[in-house]
């Protein structure tokens, strides 16, 4: 195992995940029984949706680390053939425009590549279910129990009042017609 | 001068820099004189006071990205595509798309394009008394136009593309690659209106050592330290005013209607219906073939945002017969901001769009008729 990268650590989270997968994992997915079963199973998609979630942006973590390590061994290698692997005061300007275009050429080059695009929509995806579940269980535990208004019902009150609107265009816009004006300005 | 020095004059322009941002420097956008001759929910459609007694008679109307602001074309007074179009003789419209919110979230590409779109510019035929009218389109805004003037060709004079793009399906730009593995269903319902920071985000990895770090060394590293005369101190603050102006209207990204993202990510970049002429909206398909009026077709060399794979196809796409391409070696922003498009850009746009800036077969005369035509017939259909 190579000890200067980011390998063992990766490994490691290998290994975390594996274990949980094996375990908690099959766990928490078990379907639930008895009268507060729905509860309970809503309850323990949270427990999925975070783990995706932490899967996700480790995997993404991981992806960045290399790329820092790749920069990083790069930018070695420039500052030995352009620099003669000497860094003093008068050529710092020099070390970080070296700097500057490794990193920027080797993280353009891996956000380019289809693994990135994958492993960031898959990042996403699993955030965005993350938050959802977040979001549903604070309406449904806290916001109805307190009587306070959700966002779920603010949007259907935005749904309403859309679908209003564009109703009076539409009579506003035939009554424009019919009375041979232009359009009214609203 | 030795590595301390150096270090020390670099150290010296970062001081510098502070004490002019402490200063409150005055970086206003959107200068240029107009009026709101229209509203609409959150949009409002400007009118520019020309600069000339006797505009072309066609007026033009600018579209731009959902993801910008309006004052885009005129970021700053002396750089300002808005005031040079004005200069060269034009009568200018901009729509501005204001900042959804709430129930807008609800808003399609319909709504945008025969809504807020077909509404201006049938407001803008009223004022000026013109049958049809010039649409100029920048970015997405050139998309929504091409989309317009395929399915209302009858009220367009001229359509103007400005690094717009209409065939989705190249690997050569990043957002191409990454919105087809983009969950546009889940982003949407989540957030509903999608946040402009959210798609910033995106814009800011697209390369983010240059966007996140150089960009900002370098805009201390242009002041000029070594004089302290008066010419030294109006440089550097006109340096860091524009940089602000920069700064502003690439952070000002209002939130994108849910909707039209879901459509316009869909259709576009993951199904890239436009340009097979498939995609509908409001129930209408846009073939892109009833296009058949002048078209001037923009293009960046090194656009890094729409690359040129994803405009150039509109060229042979429509049936237009009057039609050019013409291809600038800048980047996406310098086609619309800089030196580069006051000197180059804008000139030859506005030499293109000067002859065809005339109602058909004339240079002026028509003009007064066709007022004439289209009040009397307002007036009959009044009678009616």
């Amino acid at each position: 195992m190579d000890s200067s990268g980011s390998e063992p650590a990766h490994e490691f989270f290998e290994a975390w995940l594996n274990t949980y997968e094996a375990t908690l994992g099959r766990l928490v997915e078990m379907p639930a029984i008895g009268p507060s079963r729905e509860k309970y199973d809503k309850m323990m998609t949270g427990f999925s949706n975070f783990a995706n979630f932490y899967i996700g942006w480790m995997d993404l973590n991981s992806d960045f680390q290399k790329v820092f390590m790749e920069s990083m061994k790069k930018m070695h290698e420039k500052i030995e053939t352009e620099m003669q692997g000497e860094i003093s005061p008068d050529k710092y300007k020099q070390l970080y425009n070296i700097w500057i275009d490794t990193y920027s050429s080797t993280f353009k080059e891996f956000m380019s590549s289809g693994h990135f695009s994958s492993e960031m929509g898959k990042f996403m995806s699993y955030f965005l279910e993350f938050q959802k579940y977040n979001r549903e269980m604070l309406e449904e535990n806290y916001l109805k129990q307190m009587n306070l208004p959700t966002k779920t019902d603010i949007d259907e009150i935005n749904k309403e009042l859309f679908a209003l609107r564009k109703k009076t265009k539409e009579l506003a816009s035939q009554i424009d017609k019919l009375s041979g004006k232009g359009h009214s300005t609203l | 001068m030795n590595g301390l020095c150096i270090m020390q004059n670099d150290i010296n322009k970062f001081v510098k820099g502070t004490e002019i941002f402490l200063d409150h420097p005055d970086f206003s956008v959107g200068t240029t004189p107009s009026e709101v001759v229209y509203r609409e929910d959150r949009m409002r459609l400007l009118h520019y006071i020309p600069a000339v007694q006797k505009p072309y008679p066609v007026p033009v109307l600018v579209t731009y990205a959902l993801v910008n602001r309006y004052y885009i074309l005129d970021l700053q007074p002396d750089k300002s595509v808005i005031k040079k179009l004005l200069e060269l003789g034009f009568d200018v419209y901009i729509i501005d798309w204001g900042y959804p919110a709430g129930m807008d979230r609800y808003l399609t590409l319909d709504d945008y394009v025969n809504g807020y779109m077909n509404n201006s510019v049938d407001k803008i035929r009223e004022i000026s008394g013109m049958d049809k009218i010039t649409l100029l389109g920048v970015c997405q805004g050139g998309t929504f136009s091409v989309m317009y003037a395929s399915l209302h060709p009858e009220k367009v004079k001229n359509l103007v593309t400005l690094v717009t793009p209409v065939n989705f399906e190249t690997d050569k730009c990043l957002l191409n690659i990454w919105a087809k593995n983009m969950d546009v269903d889940k982003i949407v319902d989540y957030y509903g209106m999608v946040p402009g920071d959210f798609l910033n985000s995106g814009f800011l990895l697209l390369d983010p050592v240059k966007l996140m770090i150089a960009k900002y060394v370098g805009m201390f590293d242009q002041l000029d330290c070594n004089s302290n005369d008066g010419n030294s101190s109006l440089h550097n603050k006109e340096v860091l005013e524009n940089f602000l102006r920069m700064e502003k209207w690439i952070f000002d990204s209002p939130d994108q209607a849910g909707e039209t993202f879901r459509q316009y990510i869909k259709d576009c970049y993951q199904k890239n219906l436009l340009i097979k002429n498939e995609m509908v909206i409001g129930g209408k398909r846009i073939n892109l073939k009833n296009i058949t009026m002048p078209l001037l077709n923009v293009l960046a060399e090194y656009d890094h945002l729409v690359h040129n794979d994803a405009s150039k196809p509109l060229i042979d796409a429509v049936s237009s017969t009057d039609k050019e391409m013409m291809v600038f070696p800048t980047g996406h922003i310098g086609i619309f901001v800089g030196g580069k498009s006051q000197r180059e850009v804008c000139p030859r746009i506005a030499e293109w769009l000067k002859p065809r800036s005339y109602t058909n077969g004339d240079n002026g005369a028509n003009e007064k008729k066709s007022k004439r035509k289209r009040n009397n017939r307002k007036s009959k259909q009044s009678v009616t």
